[in-house]
């Protein structure tokens, strides 16, 4: 999970690392207790902040309602501003780069450090050191004077099992102080269990998640039995797909895409899921209007039972008012495939439902574009 | 011969008394592969398909030195200590099924498993199999006979279900297997491409080798450079070992890319930032390897056939 600055500094000040005095505005109408000379920062998570103007300076008090105003209208990156963090003027001596990462090059936790930072550091020739994760983080790599606010970063790094701890401008002050003026975390979700910190969910979209997002979210709770919804985006399209596997799922979506359909959603499940769970998420994938057309599409499954999975999505679709009139293609092998498909081309006879099923001797991608042509009523083969 | 399964392997299965534990032992036996013990802390003393449980890997190891192999299918939040457990006890393969592992603990198992000598594949691996051989872990399921066939094509896959479906691929044109394994999708990952593309150089019965990557991180990449150091026409003065068999590989995530950076998709490791780890750079590298790049999986066998 990506941290919004103000809830990264919270972590950064748990482990003593100096941030300028500052007040979180919430909603705009708060009055601001800094006194200038101060920052308003755009609460956004998009990149690039700065150049998008989600950043004002205010010298004098009586700009200080006008700045707030201008700022909360904004549209960072297509992120709308509903949070402003004010803070503290710190006067700037030096600025740096300071992070702590995972590489899959040295297959362990790095450190990334340059006497430039502010934006664009990617060409501004950052080094990083590959860090001993059994050893830890030990002052290595930074100058003396940056030593003390690198050892908390890596406390705040592995405490709070980031995959990103990053200060970005790491500053010093005429008095050589050294402060974070800003923060990027990203918190390794798989670590949420033992992390006590909780924070808000959020949306990387920068709009709320929709209803179908929370809800599909939500099969996977409190039951660890496979995994079916837990990824769930809506898209703009007109095609939903009910994917099958971390890896699969993609390679479908690039068919889809290749062929001009357009998704309606992307999710996934995986590691055989019962019937209950696709029965719901199907409910949810069916639920959107405008559908042109229905894509059930998955590999060839090492475990995943494919007839408890497609009746599953049978039990969700013949929940779906209106009835589904639009073409549903359904690609998928591996175990009880066959038994699964005889029942399936029964249930579409004698229900009604437009069932086009394919097997394993059908290649998985090329059904993408069965799908794109039923879909769209393209009839030229 | 194949790699990293074979007829000496010996498995220790950690989480036996769990669902997909004991499900995979069962299928392991099934399919020709000695499980000699299984370990479920607190549960020593009971048998699960025949196999004794013990209490700790120490306990079983002392009753069955034979052991090379573990298999582990422990809960994610036990699952370092399961993983170290298994690389104090120098066991030579240790192949990890458990997803979401936290990543600084993926990190530390690496990098013990380093420190020891011994190899982990994982975490998030469906397995490995080296068909008519044997297999770890649960890929092929109960019934691996119908998907995969003794052959010379190795297959590495971050994707479970993608080593499956390639492996089906190549067995209807009737092009056998070697080894296929499973690394996992994950950021860190214990064996990557490069380290097993070494292990199909030296094995006599690997005679081109299929990898199936995604966006994301710098495998493939890294794989790149390998396989450039021993193609003809772009072979460098770098020393050590060199990769000379026919490669194609296939890398998804065009879609991914179209959404918003960051975003999570099926895979952790599928997550790009900036131009690292894009498609582009992927497909970029492989080519400039002399690799041939599949468009969709099932043009693999076509383009092994040209190499």
């Amino acid at each position: 999970m990506l941290l919004f600055e103000f809830e990264g500094k919270t972590l950064f000040k748990k482990c003593g690392i100096q941030i300028p005095k500052s007040q979180l505005i919430e909603p705009e109408s708060q009055r601001v207790t800094i006194k200038p000379p101060l920052v308003l920062k755009a609460q956004v998570l998009s990149g690039k902040r700065a150049d998008a103007g989600g950043i004002i300076k205010v010298e004098e008090q009586v700009e200080i309602q006008g700045k707030l105003v201008e700022i909360f209208s904004k549209t960072i990156n297509g992120e709308k501003v509903e949070r402003v963090l004010v803070e503290e003027m710190v006067e700037i001596e030096k600025e740096y780069y300071l992070s702590f990462s995972y590489s899959t090059e040295v297959r362990g936790p790095i450190l990334t450090f340059t006497e430039n930072g502010g934006t664009g550091i990617e060409e501004k020739g950052a080094k990083s050191f590959p860090v001993d994760i059994l050893k830890g983080f030990h002052g290595e790599n930074v100058p003396e004077k940056l030593k003390d606010t690198a050892l908390k970063l890596w406390e705040v790094f592995t405490k709070y099992d980031c995959e990103l701890a990053e200060i970005n401008p790491l500053v010093v002050d005429k008095q050589g102080k050294a402060w974070a003026l800003d923060s990027k975390v990203i918190l390794d979700d798989d670590a949420d269990f033992r992390r006590e910190e909780k924070f808000p969910e959020r949306n990387l979209f920068g709009r709320a998640p929709t209803g179908r997002e929370i809800e599909a979210r939500k099969i996977d709770e409190g039951d660890h039995r496979g995994t079916a919804g837990s990824v769930y985006w809506d898209l703009e399209g007109d095609i939903a797909v009910i994917a099958a596997g971390g890896g699969g799922s993609i390679v479908n979506m690039d068919a889809l895409l290749a062929f001009g359909g357009k998704p309606a959603n992307y999710t996934e499940h995986s590691g055989n899921p019962p019937r209950e769970k696709l029965k719901k998420l199907t409910k949810i994938v069916l639920s959107k209007p405008g559908l042109k057309g229905c894509w059930f599409v998955g590999g060839t499954a090492n475990f995943t039972d494919i007839y408890e999975t497609l009746m599953g999505f049978v039990e969700g679709l013949r929940e779906i008012k209106p009835k589904p009139d639009y073409s549903i293609v359904i690609r998928r092998g591996g175990p009880r495939d066959k038994e699964a498909f005889e029942v399936l081309s029964e249930i579409g006879k004698k229900e009604g439902f437009d069932f086009h099923i394919f097997g394993r001797e059908t290649p998985m991608t090329s059904t993408a574009k069965i799908m794109v042509d039923l879909a769209y009523g393209n009839t030229s083969n | 011969m194949a790699i990293l399964v074979t007829e000496k392997t010996k498995i220790l299965v950690q989480g036996i008394t769990g669902k997909e534990g004991s499900k995979v032992a069962l299928q392991m036996q099934n399919y020709g592969t000695k499980v000699l013990a299984g370990v479920t802390p607190g549960k020593g003393g009971q048998e699960v398909h025949g196999v004794p449980v013990y209490n700790t890997v120490a306990e079983a190891l002392e009753n069955h030195p034979g052991i090379n192999t573990s298999f582990v299918a422990v809960p994610n939040f036990t699952a370092f200590g399961a993983i170290k457990e298994a690389v104090e006890a120098q066991i030579a393969l240790i192949n990890i099924l458990t997803e979401h592992i936290p990543i600084q603990d993926t990190a530390k198992a690496i990098a013990l498993a380093k420190e020891a000598g011994v190899r982990i594949v994982g975490p998030s691996s469906i397995g490995i199999i080296s068909p008519g051989i044997g297999k770890v872990g649960s890929i092929g399921g109960d019934d691996p006979r119908g998907v995969f066939r003794k052959g010379s094509v190795g297959v590495i896959s971050k994707s479970g279900g993608m080593a499956s479906e390639v492996s089906w691929i190549l067995t209807q044109t009737g092009m056998g297997q070697s080894t296929v394994i499973g690394i996992g999708g994950d950021i860190l990952e214990g064996s990557s491409f490069v380290d097993l593309l070494e292990e199909f150089e030296k094995d006599p019965q690997t005679e081109s080798v299929v990898i199936f990557g995604e966006i994301g991180g710098t495998y493939e990449e890294e794989a790149a450079e390998f396989i450039k150091s021993g193609n003809p026409s772009t072979r460098s003065a770098r020393s050590g070992p060199r990769f000379t068999k026919p490669v194609v590989a296939f890398i998804s995530g065009l879609f991914a890319e179209t959404l918003p950076q960051g975003t999570k998709l099926g895979h952790a490791g599928a997550i790009v930032y900036g131009e690292k780890g894009s498609y582009k750079s992927k497909i970029k590298a492989l080519e400039e390897a002399g690799v041939k790049i599949a468009k969709t999986p099932d043009e693999i066998p076509e383009l092994l056939k040209n190499t």
